[in-house]
């Protein structure tokens, strides 16, 4: 008898119209090998170049804050999370992520999505030029652009800071039609 | 003479002592070790007087690139600035407003460059 749990994963995808799903240690190693696959499946589905583009862009800069920001693995100092694209009703994207993060960054956390989701095209833009302009903040490990880059090419986006048993989970869900 | 060919994550790359070109994707798994050989290319390569072009043609960059890119202008405002004569031509396709606005945020701190968005057709034979 097959497994009522994988039964119900396989359910559950297929209701959500998950085009991809990926949990697990996350490298650069394996976003490579990930990010081909994710393209095809984004340009083979009807939408237009412009919006299977944004949606790639979310994509790969939030594997990238998982890779670089996650709580990490103990063994392997892999950033470890889920990140997964589906369809919406309407047509458009869901791109989902999720991790555990360290607590002393929740706070961090929480005011610069707080501002980046009051902010309208063009002030995200300005705010864009700007940080590019003065460089990264202290304990970035890339350029500090990676969240406005998300909310610059997403509708609109949630996020939440989870508490679990084993610390702050950080959750992220952007929109793009 | 640096000539590098195109990985699913990096350009194509030429530079040579009249002009350097870049085409594809861009968001390396390393940011650093990619930018570090091409700035130290170009501050080899490109000459103090006389002309310079630069071709970009990108389809898509991270957010990490985009610092590189900013250092990358900025080098070529310093030669400008100094006497060079750089022409850069910002390649985006016509159904791209990602990279459009991109290049117009480039372009907008250019003073010395000439910086021209120029828009190219998808080619119909090539997926991307």
């Amino acid at each position: 008898m097959i497994n009522d749990e994988t039964l119900e994963l396989h359910k559950f995808m297929q209701t959500r119209r998950t085009l991809f799903c990926y949990s697990g240690p996350l490298s650069e190693d394996l976003l490579t090998s990930i990010s081909n696959p994710v393209r095809q499946q984004l340009s083979e589905s009807d939408s237009d170049e412009g919006v299977a583009k944004r949606v790639f862009g979310v994509f790969i800069e939030q594997a990238q804050n998982i890779i670089r920001y996650a709580t990490l693995r103990a063994d392997t100092g892999e950033g470890v999370g889920t990140i997964a694209i589906s369809v919406t009703e309407d047509d458009g994207f869901l791109i989902e992520a999720v991790n555990a993060i360290d607590s002393t960054k929740r706070t961090a956390l929480e005011s610069t999505l707080l501002e980046l989701s009051m902010k309208d095209a063009k002030e995200l833009r300005k705010m864009y030029k700007e940080r590019l302009r003065s460089g990264p903040p202290e304990g970035s490990k890339g350029a500090g652009l990676g969240f406005i880059e998300m909310a610059r090419r997403v509708q609109r986006f949630e996020f939440e800071i989870a508490d679990t048993e084993s610390g702050p989970v950080f959750v992220y869900r952007g929109y793009v039609s | 003479m640096m000539e590098q060919a195109a990985t699913q994550r990096t350009p194509l790359i030429e530079i040579n002592e009249a002009v350097c070109r870049m085409v594809g994707e861009c968001y390396p798994e390393n940011i650093q070790e990619f930018s570090a050989p091409v700035m130290e290319s170009l501050r080899s390569m490109v000459p103090e007087t006389g002309s310079f072009t630069v071709e970009l043609e990108l389809f898509y960059f991270n957010s990490s690139s985009a610092k590189f890119f900013f250092d990358f202008f900025e080098f070529f405002e310093e030669k400008a600035a100094a006497g060079l004569t750089v022409k850069i031509n910002w390649n985006y396709r016509a159904d791209d407003d990602t990279m459009l606005e991109a290049g117009e945020d480039f372009s907008e701190d250019a003073e010395s460059c000439q910086f021209e968005l120029v828009e190219v057709e998808v080619p119909n034979d090539v997926e991307s």
